[in-house]
């Protein structure tokens, strides 16, 4: 039948006509796409920031606040938070909020193998892509010189997450590929402790020489902040001053520390700095002082913010939520730089302290702090604090938080002090508090004076020769010093100290006023009690990781 | 729109009418499309079958039916009409009125619970919003395609159902004319007061006192003796801004007629709700107000000695909606305790809006209303569908081609009046508003949503002998352009067949398919074939049930096929995609890092792939099984039971089975597995006696999913997962007491022997939970199934039709069961914490005040009331959980026709009908009586129980 033939024909050259593939391309990227990325040299860039994204400023850690909650020296006044879990010894593969940065970390190390992976196939061509290399050829060569200098920083990069999840977790997998080049990657067991620490040393040796010191370079310096080389010999230096601690250096390998010694001793040399006496400690962490001053080593930048103030400031202060609160235990360490007061017990202390905690009787938000009952901080309030301290370090005083004042909040992550107090902490273990051997150029003891006379020249002098005394001072001189920087619950841990000072309560003063004379009096009191498990000296791996490894990956002792 | 020409409008139409009847004068009576045969088909995709020979499961409703209950829309009236539609009424509030619904309960968590069915109107996909604009006047029937035989010629669409709605069509006979007008009122089901002045005072506290450790009042005697006794402020803020009725009313017409050539059928509607809110219309302030006009025209046409079939749909929807310029009032109502001041500040004197308001509380609810202004948005809808079909019986016996043409567009806009006012507290201004005078905000556009659909199809329908074969081959092209929400483009195919045989009435066998293409995925990936067979055996034509005639049907059916769903809720963090465009790798910005020597610091974005793009990427698919059985019992009693299954497989999931130490990445995969089984029974008995005509309906539907597999991240034990169990299962702790003053030390720290609790500390009256894997923590570990899902699992419904010398009477029941509810999902159970307001459940907490004769420790059913954040007590648990069964007097009408009494002369009238009609009248249910929480409408603006009168004439 020839009719049908032709309405069947037309029905399907009706069909037919349409061209498919193309009626269904309807994709209009408005993001960006690989494609892209390849005709514009600004994504390599981006991609080298790509690793520098997930560093992590401690200033919101944990609770978003500073990790001192969790150590001796300080408690969280609100009466619920994640540092519960850690002061109760409580963190298990499911519980564990400081877990996330395994993620973080492992995040900056796949970008930053992924930029060198990119930068490897792709740089060259990105860089001559629409330009004239031949009359060009000055910014051609600075395009290129970048590129090199970012190749070294992806690996600094990675020394750097490698050194922050090794003291968190221990040995760790060393992952030297990406899933976007290989989506098949399989699996990789952890390796060990030292395994990993070599693999920093390694890291940082191969490609420091590659570093660009962009604080002297003169015409660069807003690019200052990135990995240099001083950076990277800090990173070294800590890594192996860790490396070398009861912790992970049960036997007591005296080569370790020497190790550690080197690599704090060749920051100082670098650095060829000498800390002032009497310096103002408070103001160097305050505003723009820590990105301007010689003796910070490296500082995550940040835009302006009033987080730190919010979190911190007196409940009593408008928009306050008192936070992280300094506890007696901290406070009753600063030493006495004269005579006792009787009738201020904070009077005569180590500057440091009163540039750290705000006490009863502080000039602080504009009003005297008075704690006692029916004062402006009374402590009975809800959420005051209940240590009778407020932390002062970071803060700037009165902002106005109502009308959303924003100031600066520089994170501090090396500076030159804890390097000085990395190096006297090695040589004495390897040489005792007066030996100067070899190439060293100044002994545990000047290092750790250089630290206490920048506190004040008044402090008392060290006099002690026994290694291990000193080595006390040295702890303690870590604490006072690096106070609220991140440093005392890691140096608890790798100290073995923890399951000591961390299964201790943590106290507190009650502040009350004199019926008849009106003085403050303070009895010291019992804040929280605190327990520590021999298995918190490592961080569990989270359930989710130790299940989808498939056996390779062995979770930490005790969880 | 003006009052005055509203009154002209209806004048003009009811004029109209009787211009209509006067020139009507030849038409002997009102043809009533319900009688028409159609009722005895089965609608579906391409071409309709007979009831009898169907293999598919399809439920019908006729549009008159739903029209018995009066809606200002559609998806108002489907609660309990079609089983296997799970409905659960969603916002009351005029314009959004509207009802959720899912076809078969939850088949995918890629899409999750309800809306997810697509909708067809005359053949063509429209929006689902077009359940809320089409006027009930039009709508012929309502079906729902269910299983496989049905949806598989839908292609990637059909996973999740298909409300398909056909309208009316001209008749071919004496014209007709119908005009209804309805009105009435409708007031609030469920309005939930908070507490008063001095029961919010008196708590209150108790709740400081709880937090400081020790009697510590906040309100003095004194000021509680105030709000006792009148004089200090208590404010019911409900009172102040709700009414307790509104206004509505509508006007629908309807011509009907035609002859062979031509046929019409002409609707024209107004509806007008009004809102609850207590304010006038004026030039300044408005109360919330939705009108709709409602314009349509089917025409069809026969040409050329019926070789030619031409159809001509145009349809115009206009929506208003205008409110007041504040969409917070009733999320502020539930928030606002009545003692923060008084409505008016009263010193104040030189401002003509001297409204309260404080810095925390700014937005007085009065003046919300009042001082505000208003908005108006403006929706346009307009449908026009073109058809064509060329009968080519000259060339072969049965076969046809049809070219159809759809085009639909939406666009709101929006237009208003605007002020603001000044608030004070104790005649002084406390916040940074100042009354200003009112101003206009110019219309301006607000979404766009534009559908062209076109299609093809090539049928043969003939009969050799005992044999009847129906058969179709159709080929769609749909485009898809938006703005304002939907911003792209979206194009997709489908060529799609269907062949149904049948011999001898007794053996029937159907294919189905389709192949469908769709823009969402990767060149050389976006096709897929989605087959479906289905068949029934008619027992009763069967020659050894002929000698019987009590079972006057006996009908076994049966289908099995695939369908599939493109879209998805599966996203990234960041990057919702609906499932479009996965094989293409996206970048994207993240945090900057900062550098340089002084702030502000220059920065650089860094960037990072958005997510791993799965060139595999597909729609995931489903495969359904679907067994059935018809029986009609001595002409009288019908019966219809379905059971089916649909497994799911290949839902995008982001893959959760990766290393961490490869880095953040997500990738969505076709990996996820569900589960979904159930059962569907319906029944009419309908039966005359002498002049009583009645009938008895009822059903009963029944839906259980089970999530096979989600990639979930491996759990502790395996109670703490959700795998394994139904799709939005509530995970909690479980609550097994309040902590007592015995369980604690004196020193206030928790007995040695209790589990330690790691949400928040915890005092005496606080919630104490079950130490599930009992190692000595309440913590994440310890989570398991607390309660079934929010939605419902089982629906049914029942109701009876009564006809009797022109009264009539009918009722529809609607129930639910087998949903939970979680308490802390709603604001009012949580009382004080974050300045929140507190209602009668928190006056039965915990507290222990032996000093102030204050002692609930025997009596208490809420914990120890707190102003604080309490994350101990305020987490999902069994404690706040509550089954959510209920069942409503949906529907009841009484009417009588006076035709028959006034007009027996005269029968061009065929109807004068006057009817009430009661909405939503009675609702039982366990959290209404309880908690005063409406078990559908659950928060927010109150739902409603109506009262209609109306009046309709035929001729």
């Amino acid at each position: 039948m020839k009719a049908s033939r032709i309405v069947i024909g037309l029905f399907l050259f009706s069909v037919i006509d349409m061209s498919c593939d193309d009626y269904l391309d309807t994709r209009i990227d408005t993001l960006i796409t690989t494609k892209s990325l390849e005709t514009r040299t600004s994504t390599l860039w981006e991609f080298a920031t790509g690793f520098y994204a997930p560093l992590q400023t401690g200033f919101f850690i944990l609770d978003n606040n500073i990790i001192e909650a969790i150590t001796d020296d300080a408690q969280q006044s609100s009466p619920t938070g994640s540092s519960y879990f850690y002061t109760r010894g409580t963190i298990n593969s499911d519980i564990n909020p400081m877990g996330s940065l395994y993620n973080h970390y492992y995040e900056g190390i796949r970008a930053a193998n992924f930029f060198l992976e990119y930068a490897d196939e792709n740089g060259e061509s990105i860089l001559r892509y629409n330009r004239d290399t031949i009359r060009g050829a000055t910014s051609f060569q600075r395009d290129r010189d970048n590129l090199q200098w970012y190749k070294s920083e992806a690996n600094i990069a990675k020394a750097y997450y490698y050194t922050e999840l090794l003291k968190m977790f221990g040995g760790i997998p060393i992952v030297e590929k990406t899933i976007q080049t290989d989506d098949n990657p399989g699996t990789i067991p952890r390796s060990s402790y030292d395994d990993v620490v070599e693999y920093i040393v390694d890291l940082i040796d191969t490609h420091i020489d590659g570093l660009n010191d962009w604080r002297n370079t003169v015409d660069l310096t807003n690019e200052f902040g990135r990995f240099d080389p001083l950076t990277a010999m800090a990173i070294k230096s800590r890594a192996l001053l860790y490396a070398a601690s009861a912790l992970n250096n049960p036997e007591n390998n005296l080569d370790k520390w020497r190790k550690a010694a080197q690599a704090a001793h060749d920051v100082i040399q670098e650095m060829n700095y000498t800390m002032p006496e009497n310096r103002n400690y408070g103001s160097s962490f305050i505003g723009n002082n820590p990105v301007r001053s010689r003796a910070n080593i490296f500082i995550i930048r940040r835009p302006d913010d009033n987080m730190v103030e919010r979190n911190n400031y007196p409940i009593a202060t408008p928009g306050g939520g008192s936070g992280v609160t300094p506890t007696e235990n901290l406070v009753s360490q600063y030493e006495y730089v004269g005579a006792h007061d009787p009738s201020d017990r904070y009077a005569n202390r180590d500057p440091r302290l009163l540039a750290t905690v705000v006490v009863n009787g502080s000039r602080w938000n504009g009003r005297t702090i008075d704690q006692s009952p029916g004062g402006s901080d009374d402590m009975s309030n809800e959420n005051s604090s209940r240590t009778g301290y407020y932390l002062k370090k970071y803060l700037t005083d009165e902002l106005n938080l109502i009308q959303g004042e924003v100031t600066q909040h520089q994170w501090i992550v090396y500076r030159y002090a804890e390097i000085l107090l990395n190096y006297a902490e090695a040589m004495n273990e390897a040489y005792g508090p007066d030996q100067t051997p070899g190439d060293f150029t100044l002994s545990a003891r000047q290092a750790l004076m250089e630290v206490r006379r920048s506190a004040s020249t008044n402090l008392p002098a060290i006099v002690t020769t026994d290694k291990d005394e000193f080595r006390d001072k040295i702890k303690h001189e870590r604490r006072i010093e690096l106070a609220f920087e991140g440093h005392r619950y890691w140096d608890l841990l790798r100290w073995k100290d923890a399951s000591r000072v961390l299964n201790q309560p943590v106290k507190g003063v009650k502040v009350t006023r004199d019926k008849y004379s009106g003085d403050f009096q303070y009895t010291v009191q019992i804040v929280a009690n605190r327990t520590f498990l021999d298995r918190n000296y490592r961080f569990p791996f989270q359930r989710r990781e130790i299940v989808n490894s498939n056996g390779t990956l062995a979770q930490n002792e005790g969880y | 729109m003006e009052p005055s020409f509203i009154k002209m409008l209806t004048t003009s139409i009811l004029l109209f009418a009787c211009l209509m009847v006067s020139a009507q004068g030849e038409s002997d009576g009102y043809a009533d499309n319900d009688t028409s045969v159609q009722k005895l088909m089965v609608e579906n995709r391409l071409f309709p079958t007979e009831m009898l020979t169907n293999t598919a499961s399809i439920s019908t409703i006729p549009g008159s039916t739903l029209d018995k209950m009066t809606s200002p829309s559609l998806s108002g009236t489907l609660s309990g009409q079609l089983p296997g539609l799970f409905v659960r009424h969603g916002d009351s509030k005029p314009s959004s009125n509207g009802s959720w619904s899912m076809i078969r309960g939850v088949g995918s968590y890629g899409r999750g619970t309800y809306n997810n069915e697509r909708v067809y109107l005359n053949g063509f996909k429209v929006p689902r919003s077009l359940l809320s604009t089409i006027s009930l006047a039009e709508i012929e029937s309502v079906s729902i395609l269910k299983d496989a035989a049905s949806l598989a010629t839908f292609g990637m669409e059909g996973a999740n159902g298909i409300i398909w709605i056909q309208t009316k069509r001209g008749n071919i006979g004496k014209a007709s004319t119908r005009v209804r007008l309805r009105s009435g009122i409708q007031k609030p089901i469920n309005i939930q007061k908070p507490l008063n002045s001095y029961d919010y005072a008196s708590l209150y506290n108790q709740a400081i006192s709880n937090d400081n450790g020790q009697w510590t009042p906040t309100y003095s005697d004194a000021q509680l003796e105030s709000y006792k006794n009148g004089t200090g402020t208590d404010v019911d803020w409900y009172d102040e801004t709700i009414k307790n009725a509104a206004p509505y009313k509508d006007i629908d017409l309807i011509f009907n007629g035609g002859s062979e050539k031509g046929r019409y059928n002409i609707v024209l509607g107004y509806g007008n709700q009004e809102g609850l809110y207590n304010v006038h219309n004026t030039d300044e302030t408005s109360n919330l107000i939705s009108e709709s006009f409602n314009l349509s025209s089917n025409l069809d046409f026969s040409l050329f000695n019926d070789v030619i079939e031409a159809s001509v749909d145009i349809n115009g929807r206009l929506q208003s909606v205008k409110r007041p310029d504040y969409t917070s009032l009733e999320s502020d109502l539930s928030r606002y305790p009545s003692n923060i001041y008084p409505v008016y500040d009263e010193l104040v004197t030189e401002d003509e809006l001297n409204f309260s308001g404080t810095s925390l509380f700014p937005n007085n609810p009065v003046g919300s209303l009042i001082g505000v202004g208003w908005r108006v948005y403006n929706n346009r809808v307009i449908q026009s569908n073109f058809r064509l079909k060329e009968n080519l019986d000259f060339i072969v016996e049965g076969l046809y081609m049809q070219q159809r043409f759809s085009f639909y567009t939406s666009s709101i806009s929006g237009y208003g009046k605007t002020r603001s006012y000044a608030r004070y507290y104790e005649g002084v201004s406390t916040t940074t508003h100042q009354t200003t005078s009112i101003t206009a905000i110019p219309y301006h556009p607000v979404e766009m949503d534009q559908r062209m659909q076109g299609d093809v199809a090539l049928g043969y329908d003939n009969t050799f002998g005992k044999s009847l074969i129906h058969s179709a081959l159709n080929f769609r092209v749909s485009n898809r352009l938006g703005e304002g929400l939907i911003n792209y483009q979206e194009n997709d195919m489908n060529l799609s067949g269907r062949v149904h045989y049948s011999y001898n009435s007794r053996y029937v066998g159907e294919l189905g398919f389709s192949y469908y293409g769709s823009d969402a995925f990767a060149p050389g990936n976006r096709w897929g074939f989605y087959p479906a067979v289905s068949g029934a055996w008619i027992i009763s034509n069967e020659s050894f049930m002929k000698d019987q005639n009590s079972i006057n049907v006996l009908k076994l059916r049966g289908s099995v096929g695939l369908s599939g769903e493109v879209l998805t809720n599966a996203s990234y963090s960041g990057y919702a995609s609906n499932g479009r465009y996965l094989y293409q790798q996206y970048y994207a910005h993240s945090t900057p890092f900062y550098k340089g020597i002084s702030a502000p610091f220059s920065n650089t974005s860094s960037l990072s792939a958005s997510f791993i793009a799965n060139a595999n990427a597909f729609a995931e698919q489903s495969l359904k099984y679907n067994l059935g059985v018809d029986v009609r019992l001595f002409d009288k009693w019908q019966l219809m039971a379905d059971v089916f299954i649909d497994k799911r497989s290949g839902i995008l999931t982001n893959q959760s089975s990766a290393m961490l130490y490869y880095g953040n990445y997500d990738i969505l995969l076709n990996i996820g597995e569900m589960t979904n089984k159930g059962i569907e029974l319906s029944s009419i008995f309908e039966n005359k006696v002498g002049n009583l005509n009645y009938s008895i309906n009822g059903m009963v539907f029944y839906a259980h999913n089970v999530i096979d597999y989600q990639s979930e991240i491996p759990k502790s034990y395996p109670y703490n997962e959700t795998t394994g169990r139904s799709y939005g299962t509530h995970m909690g702790l479980e609550a097994i007491a309040f902590y007592q003053l015995s369980d604690f030390n004196p020193d206030g720290s928790l007995k040695e022997d209790l589990p330690i609790p790691t949400f928040g500390t915890v005092q005496p009256g606080d919630l104490r939970y079950n130490d599930l894997n009992g190692d000595g923590f309440i913590d994440e570990t310890d989570i398991t199934k607390i309660g079934s899902p929010d939605y419902s699992s089982l629906e049914y419904s029942f109701g009876a039709q009564l006809e009797f010398k022109g009264f009539d009477f009918n009722f529809l029941f609607h129930g639910a069961a087998g949903g939970s509810v979680n308490l802390l999902n709603y604001g009012e159970f949580v009382p004080f914490v974050n300045n929140g307001n507190a209602y009668e459940i928190a006056k039965n907490a915990w507290a222990y005040y032996p000093n102030q004769g204050i002692d609930t420790r025997a009596t208490a059913t809420f914990p120890r009331l707190t102003t604080e954040s309490n994350p101990n007590n305020f987490r999902a648990s069994d404690f706040w959980i509550r089954k959510n069964d209920y069942l409503r007097l949906k529907n009841i009408v009484i009417g009588y026709d006076f035709s028959n009494v006034i007009f027996r002369s005269n029968d061009k009238i065929s109807e004068l009908r006057i009817f009430l009609n009661g909405v939503n009248l009675l609702t039982f249910s366990n959290i209404l009586d309880k908690y005063n929480m409406d078990p559908e409408s659950r928060y927010g603006y109150p739902n409603l129980k109506s009262y209609y009168m109306g009046i309709s004439l035929a001729f």
